[in-house]
């Protein structure tokens, strides 16, 4: 079809009148002209004209095929069949609405989904060429990760194949003017590589990290501008001390420049001064530890896989003289384009989550197809004319799906704004559900909707369409002509059937999205009633720099807010417990979890001492080698016996040097004492009640403070952290009320639980309003039938009784294949959270309660109709 | 006129006739189908239900395009009229039409 075309098809839509007179005048012409021959022919003027229109056949059908010829027909009967729809409609307007409201829930649940993944997943980062940047990290024989040395990394920028461009990253935590920012040590060319350009000032130069410890610059993230330092003009130039050190801003990085990875970071600083901004080994020192994630751009033109093959060749090179073991043999490649990278595989994981939300949109689909069944009833005697009358089935069908499509389609923007008005709300509560002090550590892409998110709509918008259309234009559309004439549907039609399979789906749907709320719910419930043994009311947590530790002690041995302190290597509920294998004279063997506290640990924490006795001061600074167990550990380790005393061996495993803040230091110990079980994991087992404890004190490098405060514990926190940051800058890295932590623990059970538990509301609206549509269609059809067993004796309550029966026989299968369903995701769930491992009824029986409830009260309203069907009226009807 | 002695088309060669028509002048429909029944000498008669419908075809196609003029007898008619496209199918129709014709007349020719 070329332009010209389409401009004739295009007038002869829109302006349909010329074209027909024009066609009409051609025909005109040539009977004149025949009329004309036969005169001379010499026939009559009326024989002449009979035999040229005999002669020329049926002229509407020339000019129907004519059309056809341009193929203008096509576009015509759509126009016509959206005029059609749209009058049917304007006389329906209740029925019209509750489609697109509907179909509106479901696409808007759906879009809210996509706009998340879409945001996460989907939207290239805002740097330059996101698709050819890659994280490169590389493997040795074994398998195992590993990040890049300062010494490999310029190995790989100088001489690697494949790679156009490679900048070298390490991420860092801190706080500033009491809150939580993320930054990052980048190598010199992060920005130039990155295309992210300075709104004020400049970005970073490779000047700027040319020289180990010098550099002492920074870039400002836009937000962090505005955020931080009210979007303060004067910025550039100003120093402000980062961990102590006085940073120079240089400039202010570009509007929604945020680097890559999912969180947005706050600022850059040079990599150079990486000693100053994190403790620990640093990239320069000359034992070349490899702390460095290095991400690289593709050269143009080489794609993942060959770039990942040269690369694997080319590593080995980067590890001379190490032993075979250990030397690189291989390299993973990890896109950088999006905020998350999902692999395949993972995306496989996701799809439980979209099977999740795509029932929803069936559930809608299977009640607006029920609607659209009981209309196309309603207009079988329309039907049955126009069938015969000669309309093809093809096109009626046609038309019926036109129908569908153009109510989806209005659908779909009442979903965009539902899902919009989701995705706000649902961001707000879920911020107002954080414990208030994680919601600095919390970045949340924006989440707007681009063309990624209004293709998604328009495209489940028509097939959602067509998905609720389908079945009842092939339904309504099936008759025989000679029955369909008479409006008799009788035997080929038999719609029950149909709308009893829908409301199936809704009901197996809607049990089993209240069986996974339920199962979620327990799970947290579950956790949050794990009694933890540990009093955390009035305990805050301080993590710090390491230099700062001697001053940070004498300011809070000062606060008047602290009434004791204590120190533990793990912080319980933040970060798991390392373990270590341990062994008893008599060679029982456990993992048990490990912990280094100081003495006070015990009191501050409220752990009392069953038996022998807590830490000396002594042995707390000499971390002698004594250990004290939990009560769990003890009874396991040495049943029926006395703990206390005994000697305890470590036994060397790989695992017991997974810490390595913290590496054990004896092999022999001796169990002086026996304190009461804590359980921070997420089961209620004997496992997680293995814990074994070594003496430590606060001025130990790498142990966090714990706090026993006075009073309002969030005024506390505040009150400390200020007062600290003004006493010691810098030297605060996190601090946060151990009750705070107890609560994260279950927020993600309880999102998801709110997640389910609204689909699963979402899901019992619509099966109520699928039975209740189901059962009025069945009294109304069995009216007479139920009016002569009235006639005959049958009581109101047996009536009643018929319906509610019908009613409960769709319930119970829609709940038997729902709970089958449900342990499916159970077993699922229980894969990958251990919260619910254990095999609970109660989500089940809770699940089928409620959808059996959902289903007697949709079945009320029909059935009282029912019982209240007059035997005279209805016989007397036909 | 005898019906024996008239041949109905086969499918698809009343676009051929009706492109080798027009190869000299423009002309309506009228005298298209005229003019292949006087020069076919009344063999083939052009059916007006299909005649039409072919035109609105090959304008479609490209082959022909139509204008408004005036008749020889003073109306207002629509000329078709062959375009370079037109041309270049009539040509292949054309050789097509001689292989099919050889061919044809193989196979009644064997044995």
């Amino acid at each position: 079809m070329n332009w010209n075309d389409l401009c004739k098809r295009m007038r002869a839509v829109f302006f349909p009148g010329r074209e027909e007179r024009e066609l009409e005048e051609e025909l005109v012409f040539h009977v004149e002209m025949q009329v004309r021959k036969n005169r001379h022919a010499g026939m009559s003027k009326t024989e002449a004209r009979r035999q040229a229109l005999v002669q020329f056949g049926r002229p509407a059908a020339v000019k129907e095929e004519c059309r056809d010829e341009r193929g203008i027909g096509l576009i015509k009967t759509l126009v016509q069949d959206i005029r059609y729809a749209v009058r049917g409609f304007r006389r329906a307007p209740a029925f019209a609405f509750t489609v697109v409201a509907t179909i509106g829930l479901g696409l808007g649940v759906n879009t809210a989904a996509f706009t998340v993944f879409n945001a996460y997943i989907l939207r290239p980062l805002a740097v330059s060429d996101p698709y050819s940047l890659y994280q490169i990290e590389w493997r040795n024989r074994s398998g195992q990760r590993h990040l890049f040395s300062w010494p490999q990394y310029r190995r790989l920028q100088a001489d690697s194949p494949a790679l156009s461009e490679i900048h070298a990253v390490r991420g860092f935590q801190l706080r500033v003017n009491g809150r939580q920012c993320f930054a990052e040590l980048v190598t010199g060319n992060y920005f130039s590589m990155l295309g992210g350009g300075a709104t004020r000032g400049r970005t970073l130069k490779p000047s700027d990290s040319s020289v180990p410890g010098q550099g002492a610059v920074m870039v400002l993230s836009y937000a962090a501008w505005r955020n931080l330092f009210g979007a303060d003009p004067d910025i550039v130039g100003r120093k402000l001390l980062v961990h102590g050190y006085p940073l120079e801003v240089v400039g202010v990085a570009r509007e929604g420049f945020g680097g890559l990875g999912d969180l947005a970071r706050d600022f850059w600083v040079p990599l150079s001064m990486y000693s100053q901004m994190v403790e620990g080994p640093n990239p320069f020192d000359p034992s070349r530890p490899e702390l460095l994630y290095v991400v690289a751009r593709l050269k143009p033109g080489i794609k993942e896989s060959r770039a990942q093959a040269l690369l694997n060749a080319f590593v080995p090179r980067l590890t001379p003289g190490v032993t075979e073991g250990d030397r690189a043999s291989s390299v993973t490649l990890e896109s950088r384009a999006t905020a998350v990278h999902v692999s395949r595989e993972a995306l496989f994981i996701l799809t439980p989550l979209v099977v999740v939300f795509v029932l929803v949109l069936l559930m809608a689909c299977a009640n607006v197809a029920n609607m659209m069944l009981a209309r196309a009833l309603a207009r079988q005697r329309e039907i049955g004319i126009r069938l015969s009358l000669g309309a093809a089935r093809s096109r009626l069908i046609r038309q019926l799906l036109t129908e569908s499509v153009l109510l989806a389609l209005p659908g779909a923007a009442a979903g965009l704004a539902i899902a919009q008005l989701a995705v706000g709300v649902g961001t707000r509560l879920m911020m107002a559900a954080l414990p208030a002090e994680f919601a600095e550590f919390v970045r949340i892409a924006p989440l707007d909707a681009d063309f990624r998110v209004f293709t998604f709509m328009i495209t489940a918008a028509v097939i959602s369409g067509i998905v609720f259309g389908i079945a009842p234009a092939l339904q309504a559309t099936r008759g025989g002509i000679v029955q369909a004439a008479r409006g008799d549907f009788g035997h080929q039609f038999r719609p029950q059937r149909l709308r009893n399979a829908l409301v199936l789906v809704q009901i197996t749907g809607c049990s089993f999205l209240l069986i996974c709320a339920g199962i979620l719910l327990r799970g947290a419930n579950q956790v949050s009633n794990i009694n933890t043994g540990l009093r955390t009311y009035d305990v805050i947590s301080v993590e710090i720099q390491e230099r700062f530790r001697d001053r940070v002690l004498a300011r809070l041995a000062e606060e008047p807010l602290v009434s004791a302190m204590a120190a533990s290597s793990t912080l319980p509920f933040e970060s798991g417990y390392p373990s270590a294998r341990v062994a008893t004279a008599n060679q029982t063997l456990l993992d048990p979890s490990y912990d280094y506290v100081s003495p006070e640990f015990f009191s501050v924490l409220g752990i009392p001492l069953e038996r022998g006795r807590n830490f000396t001061p002594d042995e707390a600074l000499a971390g002698a080698p004594v250990a004290i167990v939990s009560q769990t550990l003890a009874r396991r380790l040495w049943p029926g016996a006395e703990a206390t005393g005994q000697p305890l061996r470590l036994v060397a495993d790989a695992r017991s040097h997974l810490s390595n803040r913290t590496p054990l230091r004896y092999r022999q110990m001796r169990v002086i004492g026996v304190a009461r079980d804590v359980n921070t994991g997420f089961v209620d087992d004997q496992n997680s009640r293995l814990l074994v404890y070594f003496p430590s004190h606060p001025r130990a490098a790498g142990t966090f403070l714990l706090l026993r405060i006075k009073g309002d514990a969030e005024r506390a926190r505040q009150e400390v952290d200020k007062s600290l940051g003004e006493a010691v800058p810098g030297a605060v890295d996190g601090i946060h009320k151990m009750q705070s932590l107890v609560a994260g623990r279950v927020f993600p059970f309880r999102m998801s639980y709110w997640v389910a538990a609204v689909l699963g509301g979402l899901g019992i609206l619509l099966t109520i309003s699928g039975i209740y549509g189901v059962l009025s269609y069945l009294v109304a059809q069995r009216s007479r039938e139920i009016g002569v067993r009235v006639a005959l004796g049958a009581t109101p309550a047996s009536v009643v009784g018929l319906v509610v029966k019908q009613g409960l026989w769709l319930a119970g299968i829609g709940i038997a294949v729902g709970g089958v369903l449900g342990v499916g995701a159970w077993k699922l769930l229980a894969s990958a959270i251990l919260a619910v491992k254990y095999f609970d009824a109660m989500p089940f029986a809770g699940g089928a309660l409620i959808v059996l409830c959902a289903c007697l009260l949709a079945a009320a309203f029909p059935s009282l109709r029912a019982s209240r069907v007059q035997p005279i009226t209805t016989l007397r009807h036909d | 006129m005898p019906a024996e002695s008239r041949l109905d088309l086969l499918q698809g060669t009343l676009d051929l006739l009706i492109l080798r028509t027009l190869r000299l002048t423009p002309m309506h429909g009228w005298a298209i189908s005229e003019r292949i029944q006087q020069i076919s000498q009344d063999v083939l008669q052009v059916n007006q239900g299909s005649l039409y419908p072919a035109l609105h075809r090959l304008e479609h196609r490209g082959w022909i395009r139509a204008k408004w003029g005036v008749s020889e007898l003073g109306r207002r008619a629509r000329f078709y009229e062959l375009t370079a496209a037109g041309r270049r199918q009539l040509d292949i129709e054309r050789e097509n039409w001689a292989r099919l014709t050889v061919a044809i007349g193989r196979v009644l020719e064997s044995d």
